[in-house]
């Protein structure tokens, strides 16, 4: 507002009056946008209510003053208080998820899977949970700035129109975009017209993330732009080098999750046989059957081992020679490998092999080779037609600094992405920003890029704007959205139309022009079905020679890994993911050296210490992990954490409130040339840090070593296949224990509903999905670093993660162990206030209000589920409580994300799993005025829903036919901690693995005797 | 003359020493109370006990303030130092009502001139002791919902809770001692009232004295109702420190869940309030000239009594382990294995020696009757029975059944100004006691000094 020259016509004080430029500052902090974009001197109804609306209440729901006015006709479909799902599509670097939104009276508050998307089959990953937090984080930009100062879209745009006419006049010379990776058609289409318009304009693309073998390895296979889909359902055998397809932030890993573990049923004939030969403990690989840690620089040549093998048999020529056993790692590395060929050339058609994303186009190029070789193609990998997406990895970064550097360009126009932070460390691209003239950002942050940039715009987030991704398989999903723009932001693809001056500038009408969808019923089911475009499935495949250089393996490697958390960095600011353990490490809040337990002792490091890393000649000094089941020589890094201009959760340096930084950059070591496959140097320096892990760690004493190893197998039951099927009683042999009798009958007869749930750990991979939609779900609190180090984090659902075999072969176990709902329940005995009761169908009710706090029931909770509210967490970490009110504007956003249905817990009280109570009543109400009875797979808890793999079934037990049942029917079903007769609801179905005969333990499968 | 042997068998020849006659008792009583002011010791050690206790307030206060996250308590060890506070006051407060109600029946009249401060002891050990599960609980503006009130919404406590059995055992505990204490105070109380000189304290000794005139009528109600009381209370050592560990012994928890714990407590807690007596008596008398009543013989009876009850203790230790490793039952086992040689191993090796080891310095008569040793052991097992207390609670609660659960307990600096204030609280309640309160039944011990019993001879 201009006040500073006009008196304005209506005033809402003295100050106001008098332009006081505080008073100014503050309208423009409080009431930016309303009042920004309606020209002062334009009266009328609309001004009137946003100044009557501003005046009323001085501060708040400034996002829904455009909805002054109720319904006086109720829309269709909507009743208040019933909340309605969406069908929309996130796009995380350039893969696409279809989800269904709920949104409770206008505002959405927790995301699922869409079960119609065929990529995933209805799972979600970390990101996808955790996205509902994202969206009502305060810290988002809400301004446009023009260096430090506030301005308006108008001058934005403004700016953003003079240099497109600047630039049309020499063609577009001089002007670059730089964007992250999409697969947005509507973003390559605005792309296309803008370099119609401007030829010499150049786009370039760059995502930390990006894989060139993912991207490129099956062209260089082929010859041809194509992408690999795979089928694991109809392998028998699949053989994993350091592979991650089953990883959510993986392309297709939701999907791939689901496949996978619908073949690792051991009570369904054809159970899989897994082989892993990786470095790290990746999600397959502590799934797999068999399991080698091999340095990521050795799998090249495992490779062309294979190939070699493969090739010879099926009469072709080997793409190299096989190399050596020592090139291979030893010969029980090359043992594995042989019984996997073996198995690969017994199911040729029916095999599968997989490689990870870190590895090289030409590593990726062998494996589509090998898979061809093996006659896979057709049957477990098919092949689209490369869709054109906007995705691009460090060269065209390289490319542009090198362009800036020698002055050719002048306007860039940076749309999402944050180069400045995780450009790897030898391209100078924040000195490159600084020198060019005009650069604009659009993020949904103004981060450490957008601090860089001459101007910034706030980004709608994906759940405020409409949009299209492309899945994996090549097909367009259209995202649209679930409420207005909250803090101001505009899509990429709105701001780009601007700049183009497109006569359409709605994210609307572009995303429905992009798709070309006459008519509004085809538009209207591809939104609901969330997808249009048929897949194409490329036919006729060329087979060029190939080459692998092997070479030898460095004595340490340097991984760096995108976080299973904040990823590349992009969710560093989300309070869930950041407070989200590791899988393996089980740290939160910041990231570590994995170092493999051997590598670490050699150089005397142990869990918290301090060591200095140094790739290329720049060091980084990060707190040491020690990981077991991590190959020998291997140090690895997850990116992603060290953000300085994060936001109140992810660190933030510069301003006026300064956060602890998360965790260490591994960007300001990473280098552009070996980007997650590096050499390296560690050596110790000295000091400690405090790390958050919420799992004890490996070094623990020795008694306490001796006695997790002989509960684990008690715990965590297992057996071989073989063993399974000559006599499936074994897993209940695991334990042996005298009759369990009760002291009284049971005072509940269940009839009704008594509801059950099973836990399959043939198939969790430990992806904890499941745990971030727990939190959304069930309005879990954030407690922050220091709390978590303490071990008061408040997830009612945790994985167990136990490592099973010697430190230097350990593999993986992991066990999600949440409420059991016992049915003897030894916390409902002992609390003094009767606030945790049984109820009729079996749960174990935790009343908020009468809980006083003894935690009594927590120190008599063998499991030890229940966690309590130390101190005012909601208050601490949201800032609002329903007990406490606020004014405070960010307070009442982040308490957006709220699930209505769920008691918002204060201090001083338990709480746990409640099997999702609420969602239980919600189906049981539906069903009963709809006088039917609830039908199986009805009711799904937020865990099961979220869970890729379907580890997870709930249902009710006295439904002769539910899931659940026939699932804790079988005989590797089995009770956590059944000899202490506390009856749990919960069954965990024994991981049963499928080894081949020809391998012993010593070969990465360690099987338990039975006793 | 064998006084050691007479002072148990022979009522008649009582422990105490020299030509005290009834006056001089009398005297050396009320004098602590008819003085102007009171040793110089005695303000520095006022207000050193309100600096604690101030301590205790501003800590409580903050933790009522922040939330109870103030303290150490972390997931899976939710039971810390306040419990182990509780547990460890209530125990000190089982020695007052064992030597008034217990050695008064039978007949054990050396207790006569320990019997009054020790029941002080008690009372002041359970108002320390009652603190904390007031304020142990995550919501402390809400412990009387553990109480049996009445209300419209017919809500009621628990009582299969153990915790609720406390909230009785304790309860009476405290009523009975109370009532105990005070009903054998009156007839001091009327000496004091008949020697004060100020109208305040006449006013307010003649008040409590309740009309004590001494005639024979009342002192026949007066012994029968200390009869009755002492009957009452007796089963009440046993039952409250049983109950107390019910809250353990009744829990899955390994280390826990153990059948041996009332026996176990009752002994320990016997142990733990008589060092306590000794602790307190050896300054006072020091200080307030009672060493004729209190006597050197005095204190080696107590030391037999600490040698015998930490003997119990020291069996029950070794029965843990027996049990635990006969009972083949992993968890039970492992609890055990860990408790002595985990992480917190210093805390159990702490608590065996002190609670063990130190006290077996009293087979010897010269330790037993050196004021010094005396002091120093009662303090040291006093130091082993709070390590007692919390290798209990809070080591079984670091590692549990499932291993990806095992925690560690750190203590918070709130959780030491915690600890160190309750112990503000009941040196400030003890100091007034010891200048206010008739410190030495003087009533009872007349009773038994030899010149009450001329005509015997």
């Amino acid at each position: 507002m201009n006040s500073n020259s006009q008196k304005p016509k209506y005033w809402r004080s003295l100050a106001e009056l008098e332009a006081d430029p505080e008073f100014n500052e503050y309208v423009q902090r409080e009431f930016r946008e309303p009042t920004e974009q309606v020209p002062l001197d334009a009266p009328g109804r609309r001004r009137f209510m946003q100044l009557m609306g501003a005046s009323f209440a001085l501060s708040g729901c400034h996002w829904r003053e455009e909805k002054v006015l109720p319904h006086t006709t109720r829309p269709t479909g909507q009743v208040p208080g019933v909340p309605n799902s969406y069908a929309t599509v996130m796009d995380v670097a350039g893969v696409a998820t279809s989800l269904l939104v709920t949104s409770f009276d206008g505002r959405p508050i927790k995301i699922e899977g869409n079960p119609k998307d065929t990529t995933t089959g209805g799972g979600t990953g970390t990101f996808h949970q955790a996205a509902i937090l994202g969206l009502y984080d305060p810290d988002r930009s809400t301004k446009v700035m023009d260096g430090d100062t506030p301005s308006t879209w108008e001058a934005f745009d403004a700016a953003l129109l003079a240099a497109y006419q600047d630039h049309l006049k020499s063609g577009g010379a001089g002007l670059a975009v730089l964007s992250g990776s999409h697969s947005s058609p509507t973003l390559a289409r605005l792309k296309k017209t803008l370099l119609e318009a401007q030829p010499a304009a150049a786009w370039y693309a760059y995502d930390p993330s990006f894989s060139s073998g993912r991207e490129r390895g099956a062209e260089l296979a082929f010859a041809r732009p194509l992408v690999p889909l795979y089928s694991p359902s109809r392998a028998n055998v699949i053989v994993s080098f350091d592979s991650d397809i089953l990883s959510g932030s993986e392309p297709g890993g939701l999907g791939y999750s689901r496949e996978v573990a619908s073949r690792r049923d051991p009570d369904v004939e054809g159970m899989s046989r897994l082989y892993a030969f990786e470095a790290l403990v990746t999600e397959i690989g502590s799934l797999s059957d068999h399991r080698v840690a091999v340095q990521s620089s050795r799998i090249a040549a495992l490779l062309v081992y294979l190939e070699a093998k493969v090739a010879a048999v099926v009469g072709r020529n080997p793409s190299g020679a096989a190399p050596s056993v020592e090139a291979l790692g030893g010969e029980k590395v090359q043992k594995v490998l042989d019984v996997a060929i073996s198995d690969l050339l017994a199911n040729r058609g029916k095999s599968l092999v997989t490689i990870g994303s870190a590895h090289s186009a030409d590593a990726h190029a062998l494996v589509h080779r090998i898979n061809f070789l093996l006659g896979n193609v057709g049957n477990t990998v098919s092949f689209v037609e490369k869709a054109p997406q906007i995705a691009g990895g460090v060269d065209e970064l390289a490319r542009l600094a090198g362009e800036i550097e020698s002055g050719k360009v002048s306007t860039l126009i940076i749309l999402g992405g944050n180069p400045v932070y995780d450009a790897p460390a030898d391209i100078p691209f924040e000195a490159a920003l600084a020198k060019v003239a005009r650069s604009f950002h659009v993020g949904l942050y103004r981060d450490e890029t957008g601090k860089k940039c001459k101007f910034h715009a706030p980004e709608a987030h994906f759940l405020e704007a409409w949009g299209d991704a492309r899945a994996i398989d090549g097909s367009v999903r259209v995202a649209q959205p679930l409420i207005d723009p909250l803090l101001g932001g505009r899509p990429h693809i709105e701001v780009l139309a601007r700049f183009l001056g497109l006569p359409e500038t709605s994210s609307l009408a572009l995303v429905r022009k992009t798709s070309g969808l006459n008519g509004d019923k085809a538009w209207s089911q591809a939104v609901h079905s969330a997808s249009y475009g048929p897949k194409a499935v490329a036919q006729d495949l060329g087979l060029p020679e190939l080459t692998l250089a092997v070479a030898e393996p460095p004595e340490l490697e340097v991984l760096f890994e995108l976080d299973p958390a904040v990823f590349d960095g992009r969710f560093a600011n989300n309070g869930w993911l950041q407070e989200l353990p590791h899988p393996l490490s089980k740290q939160a809040w910041g990231n570590a050296a994995l170092v493999a337990p051997e590598t670490g002792k050699k150089l005397g490091l142990a869990d918290g210490h301090l060591c200095e890393v140094t790739v290329e000649g720049r060091s980084l000094s990060i707190p040491t992990i020690l990981s077991p089941g991590q190959a020998e020589g291997t140090l690895a890094i997850a990116l992603g954490y060290g953000r300085t201009v994060a936001g109140v959760v992810g660190g933030f340096m510069s301003g006026m409130e300064e956060v602890e930084v998360v965790g260490s950059n591994a960007y300001s070591v990473r280098p552009s040339k070996a980007l997650r496959i590096a050499s390296g140097t560690v050596r110790k320096t000295g000091g400690r840090q405090i790390l958050a892990i919420t799992q004890d760690l490996w070094a623990i004493d020795a008694i306490g070593k001796t006695g997790q190893k002989d509960r684990e197998d008690e715990l965590v039951r297992e057996t071989t296949l073989a063993e399974y099927k000559s006599e499936p009683e074994i897993i209940q042999h695991k334990v042996h224990h005298p009759p369990l009798l009760s002291l009284w009958q049971s005072p509940v007869s269940y009839e009704g509903h008594k509801w059950g749930m099973a836990v399959d750990l043939n198939k969790c991979s430990g992806c904890s999905a499941c745990i971030v939609a727990c939190q959304s779900e069930n309005n879990i609190a954030v407690v922050g670093k220091s709390e978590v180090a303490k071990g008061r984090e408040m997830t009612w659902l945790r994985i167990e993660r136990y490592y099973k075999g010697d430190e230097k072969k350990a593999s993986v176990r992991q066990q999600p162990v949440m409420c059991q709902q016992c049915e003897n329940a030894p916390c409902e005995q002992v609390c003094p206030v009767g606030a945790t009761m049984h109820s009729q169908e079996g749960l174990n009710d935790m009343v908020y209000n009468r809980c006083i706090g003894t935690r009594y029931c927590s120190n008599n909770c063998p499991y030890k589920v229940r966690r309590f509210n130390y101190r005012n967490y909601n208050l601490e970490t949201i800032g609002i409580t329903p007990y406490t009110p606020t004014e405070d504007r960010g307070a009442k956003l982040k308490a957006m994300a709220f699930n209505p249905e769920v008691t918002v817990r204060s201090r001083g009280v338990m709480e746990k799993c409640t099997f999702c109570v609420q969602r239980i009543q919600n189906v049981k109400i539906v069903a009963k005025n709809n006088h039917r009875p609830i039908k199986d797979g009805e009711i799904q808890t937020a865990c099961e829903q979220a869970c890729a793999s379907g580890a997870i079934t709930f249902g009710d037990l006295n439904d002769p036919n539910s899931r659940v049942r026939a699932a804790q029917k079988v005989p590797r079903a089995y009770e956590l901690l059944q000899e202490l007769n506390n009856r749990p609801r919960v069954n965990y179905l024994a991981r049963i693995s499928n080894p081949h005969p020809e391998l012993s333990e010593d070969d990465g499968h360690k099987s338990e005797q039975h006793h | 003359m064998d006084t050691r042997a007479s002072s148990i068998t022979n009522p008649y020849n009582g422990p105490l020493e020299g030509d005290n006659a009834f006056a001089q008792i009398t005297h050396n009583v009320t004098r602590i109370m008819q003085a102007p002011r009171p040793p110089l010791a005695w303000y520095i050690a006022f207000a050193f006990a309100l600096s604690l206790l101030g301590v205790f307030g501003l800590s409580l206060g903050f933790v009522v303030w922040e939330g109870i996250g103030a303290w150490g308590h972390v997931h899976p060890v939710a039971w810390g130092f306040p419990i182990v506070n509780f547990v460890f006051w209530v125990g000190i407060g089982h020695a007052g009502t064992l030597i008034s109600a217990v050695l008064f029946l039978f007949r054990q009249n050396w207790r006569t001139a320990i019997n009054r401060f020790a029941e002080a002891m008690t009372i002041f050990a359970v108002v320390c002791a009652a603190v904390f599960p007031g304020v142990h609980i995550g919501r402390p503006w809400l412990p009387y919902w553990m109480f049996p009130i009445p209300n419209q919404m017919q809500m009621w406590p628990q009582f299969r809770s153990p915790l609720e059995w406390d909230v009785f055992a304790v309860g009476t505990y405290a009523t009975v001692s109370i009532l105990f204490w005070y009903m054998g105070m009156i007839p001091d109380f009327a000496t004091f009232r008949d020697r004060s000189t100020g109208t305040v304290r006449r006013f307010v000794y003649g008040l409590v004295a309740m009309g004590w005139r001494g005639s024979s009528r009342q002192w026949h109600r007066y012994e029968r109702a200390y009869l009755l009381l002492a009957g009452l209370a007796t089963p009440l050592v046993l039952s409250v420190h049983s109950v107390v560990s019910f809250d353990f012994a009744t829990s899955q928890l390994p280390g826990w869940h153990t059948t041996i714990f009332p026996p176990y407590f009752v002994a320990g807690a016997i142990f733990g309030g008589f060092a306590m007596v000794v602790v307190l008596a050896v300054p006072a008398r020091e200080f307030f000239g009672l060493k004729r009543i209190i006597t050197i013989k005095h204190l080696e009876l107590m030391a037999k009594v600490i040698l015998a009850t930490g003997m119990i203790v020291g069996y029950a230790y070794a029965m843990e382990m027996f049990v635990a490793w006969y009972s083949g039952a992993m968890y039970e086992q492992f609890a055990f294995l860990n408790r002595a040689f985990g992480n917190y191993a210093w805390a159990y090796w702490t608590m065996i020696f002190c609670n063990v080891v130190s006290p077996q310095v009293f087979w010897f008569k010269k330790m037993r009757t050196n004021v010094w040793v005396i002091l120093i052991v009662g303090i040291i097992v006093n130091v082993g029975m709070w390590f007692e207390r919390f290798v209990i609670i809070c080591t079984s609660l670091t590692r549990d059944f499932l291993p990806a659960n095992w925690g560690a307990f750190i203590p918070s600096p709130v959780d030491y100004a915690t600890l160190a204030g309750s112990f503000g609280l009941f040196f400030t309640l003890f100091l007034l006691f010891c200048r206010y309160l008739p410190m030495v039944a003087m009533a009872e011990v007349k009773a038994f000094i030899p010149e009450s019993h001329v005509h015997d001879h």
